[in-house]
């Protein structure tokens, strides 16, 4: 049992790692808390939920569907409303309230429109039978969500350190002011940045109904819990280090289902709890935020 | 004198008769306007799709009634519109607390029904008994909100959980184990109520005698969404038999990641299939279900109500005012009937609408209404214990067939089926 859990945590806490990459992208870049995310990946599993029972589409095609139509609706999302808030004196706080807001109306209307039962697709569609691995059986779908994430990770690496937008973008992770006196348009790359962090959303969210049994409007919220102890376990606006975050939040909630098992939805809180007290930063982090 | 002796029976007459017309009269004068009825859903969060449909089908009822004038109020003797006063807690437990506070002391409503679930009943319940308010409690069968002390409750449309698995335990201790499956793997969802099923179920299979033995005894949190070690860890344990009880998308998640593990259990029973065979069908597909056990309800069985609709009546009228919104037609759509159901025979019956004559309206009907989940019957402590919940399998067309007890069987059990 410990070790399908230890090896079951990995592989599973990789799909958590996709969860918490395009949250940390665009704190990391514009220090803004996106209290909606976990509802845009929702988002992304209706959407990979109506191209497949309406449109008959895979969620491998529906995959860079949802992506592209992520990041396109992002860029003007930004404008309208990150710019607005970047003038305030403290946007951290009230990114929190605004983006609050936005988490409960898109609920609201994922609700009115959808209806509140529960939705999936077939496991069928990613293949029959589990994967043999190391002598333990793991779900299909946990070894494809994890893949899926890998991919995921590497792109967004190969995006930020071998192209000159990614460049642009450490530059203003690095320092929004220092970024701006150099010439960078900042909202040009942090628009970038936040569709980006949408388009990631909307991937985990394509392959949410394989790894969270079925979606409704209200799942949000526990994404968003998850999200957050993984990107505060790992490092707090450094989106490689998600990656450490998701493997630990992985690994540990399969030894918490496995020996403690009525206690496991404490997990991201006993991490986040664990994290800030003994590491502020994160267990990869630095500093980057003062409150 | 004599003449007054000759006018008194006169007098008294025309005394009695005045009264009559000013009490009659001042009975139609004080007459609301309507009935108010507090009630609570959750339009969002984790049990929006247990508690929708009761809400939904309520409405429905209340709509129909209104469009025959009202419902019939014994206390006024006449027929009064009835206003669905309802508000979304949003699956927090906390906004019902507070929202149950203001039907009672801001809305002042007539009537008071909770939210669907043991989750969210729990916190009306306190809250109902300190301003001794009635509650009528659609479908919140936790053991802990049933006492002697407590007169301000009545279950309607669901048997307690205490009692909800008795035909289970007995299908274990008798077909189950004569067929084999003698070793028993018990997970369950850790809210009021799985878990007080779970208690009860434990209890009788520990009995001194008992065939059969737990192997794997569990506690999840509601909140679980991947069972996938959990079916690893059952499976060490080599389980005949995997009792899975948990809310609808436990039963989901569960079902699914059972078939994705390529792991077999001779039996596996789930709490939802037969409840909301809809939504786990589209969910887990007629494949995932086949073999599975669950409770059989008045979707599965064909009770003949003395009252109201019938489950294709009202499956027919729901689909009609609703279409295809979201909210799947299933057992909490019945329930939600029931709930209106009771709520009027209770208004045809009551003396007055204070709560103590509501209670004593709602505890008379105890045993003699029959509705399409069949007998509503009380406990003096308020639990509801008429209604059937057999035990049924499903076959490989997503159709479930009565197994247990013998009297209502329609099929024979089959033990390790696909």
């Amino acid at each position: 049992m410990l070790v399908h859990a230890l090896l079951g945590g990995v592989i599973y806490g990789c799909y958590f790692t996709l969860i918490g990459l395009g949250l940390n992208l665009v704190f990391g870049v514009m220090r803004i808390v996106n209290l909606a995310h976990g509802d845009v990946l929702m988002l992304g599993a209706f959407a990979a939920f109506f191209l497949f029972h309406l449109v008959g589409l895979s969620p491998f095609i529906a995959a860079p569907v949802v992506m592209v139509g992520f990041f396109l609706l992002g860029l003007p999302f930004y404008y309208l409303v990150v710019p607005r808030l970047a003038l305030a004196k403290d946007a951290e706080m009230l990114s929190l309230i605004l983006f609050f807001g936005i988490q409960q109306i898109i609920e609201a209307l994922a609700a009115i429109v959808f209806g509140s039962s529960e939705r999936s697709i077939p496991g069928r569609v990613l293949g029959v039978g589990p994967f043999h691995f190391l002598g333990q059986t793991l779900s299909r779908a946990w070894v494809i969500g994890a893949a899926i994430a890998a991919g995921a990770v590497i792109a967004l690496y190969l995006y930020l350190y071998h192209t000159r937008s990614g460049l642009l973008t450490r530059a203003v992770m690095a320092s929004r002011d220092e970024a701006l006196a150099s010439g960078i348009d900042i909202h040009r790359i942090s628009a970038r940045a936040f569709a980006i962090g949408l388009a990631l959303a909307g991937l985990a969210g394509v392959f949410a109904p394989f790894m969270l049994g079925s979606v409704t409007p209200a799942m949000g919220v526990s994404v968003n819990l998850a999200a957050f102890a993984v990107i505060i376990v790992g490092s707090l606006g450094n989106p490689l280090g998600t990656v450490a975050g998701g493997l630990i939040y992985g690994v540990g909630l399969l030894l918490m289902q496995t020996y403690f098992s009525a206690w496991a939805d404490l997990l991201p809180n006993l991490l986040l709890i664990g994290v800030l007290l003994a590491r502020p930063t994160g267990l990869l982090g630095r500093r980057v935020r003062l409150a | 004198m004599a003449a007054w002796q000759k006018w008194w029976p006169g007098l008294a007459v025309f005394t009695v008769v005045v009264a009559g017309v000013l009490a009659g009269g001042a009975r139609a004068d004080e007459a609301p306007a309507d009935i108010k009825i507090g009630h609570l859903h959750a339009g969002s969060g984790p049990y929006a799709s247990i508690s929708m449909p009761v809400y939904d089908s309520l409405k429905l009822w209340v709509e129909q009634q209104n469009a025959n004038g009202g419902a019939f109020v014994k206390a006024y003797g006449k027929k009064i519109p009835l206003k669905l006063i309802s508000y979304d807690d949003q699956s927090n437990p906390g906004t019902a607390a507070t929202l149950t506070n203001q039907l009672i002391t801001q809305d002042k409503v007539d009537l008071l029904v909770c939210d669907s679930g043991s989750v969210l009943t729990a916190v009306s319940v306190p809250i109902a008994r300190e301003h001794k308010m009635f509650l009528f409690d659609p479908t919140g069968t936790g053991a802990a909100f049933f006492s002697k002390d407590n007169p301000y409750i009545a279950l309607l449309a669901d048997p307690v959980s205490t009692v909800w698995p008795r035909y289970l335990w007995e299908f274990l201790k008798s077909d189950a184990a004569r067929l084999g499956a003698k070793r028993v793997a018990l997970l369950y969802s850790t809210n009021d109520f799985t878990g007080t099923q779970a208690n009860s179920i434990r209890a009788a299979l520990k009995e001194p005698g008992s065939p059969v033995e737990i192997v794997f005894d569990q506690g999840v949190p509601t909140s679980t969404s991947n069972y996938s070690v959990l079916i690893d860890n059952i499976a060490a344990t080599n389980p005949d038999m995997v009792l899975e009880l948990g809310y609808v998308g436990n039963d989901i998640a569960f079902l699914r990641n059972l078939q994705e593990s390529g792991q077999k259990f001779k039996g596996v029973f789930t709490l939802y299939p037969g409840i909301e065979t809809n939504v786990l069908l589209k969910n887990v597909g007629a494949s995932g279900l086949a073999g599975v056990f669950s409770y059989v309800t008045a979707l599965g069985l064909t009770l003949k109500p003395e009252i109201g609709m019938t489950v294709e009546e009202l499956r027919a009228a729901f689909e009609k005012a609703y279409g295809e919104g979201g909210v799947e037609f299933g057992w909490n759509a019945i329930a939600g009937h029931v709930t209106g159901l009771v709520i009027g025979e209770t208004l045809a019956h009551a003396d007055s609408l204070s709560q103590p004559d509501l209670r004593r309206a709602v505890f008379g009907l105890s045993g003699k209404l029959k509705t399409l989940v069949g007998t509503f019957e009380l406990r003096d402590d308020g639990a509801q214990i008429g209604e059937l919940t057999p035990i049924g399998q499903f076959d490989a067309a997503g159709k479930i067939a009565v197994v247990y007890p013998p009297e209502f069987a329609t099929a024979k059990p089959v033990i390790g089926a696909p």
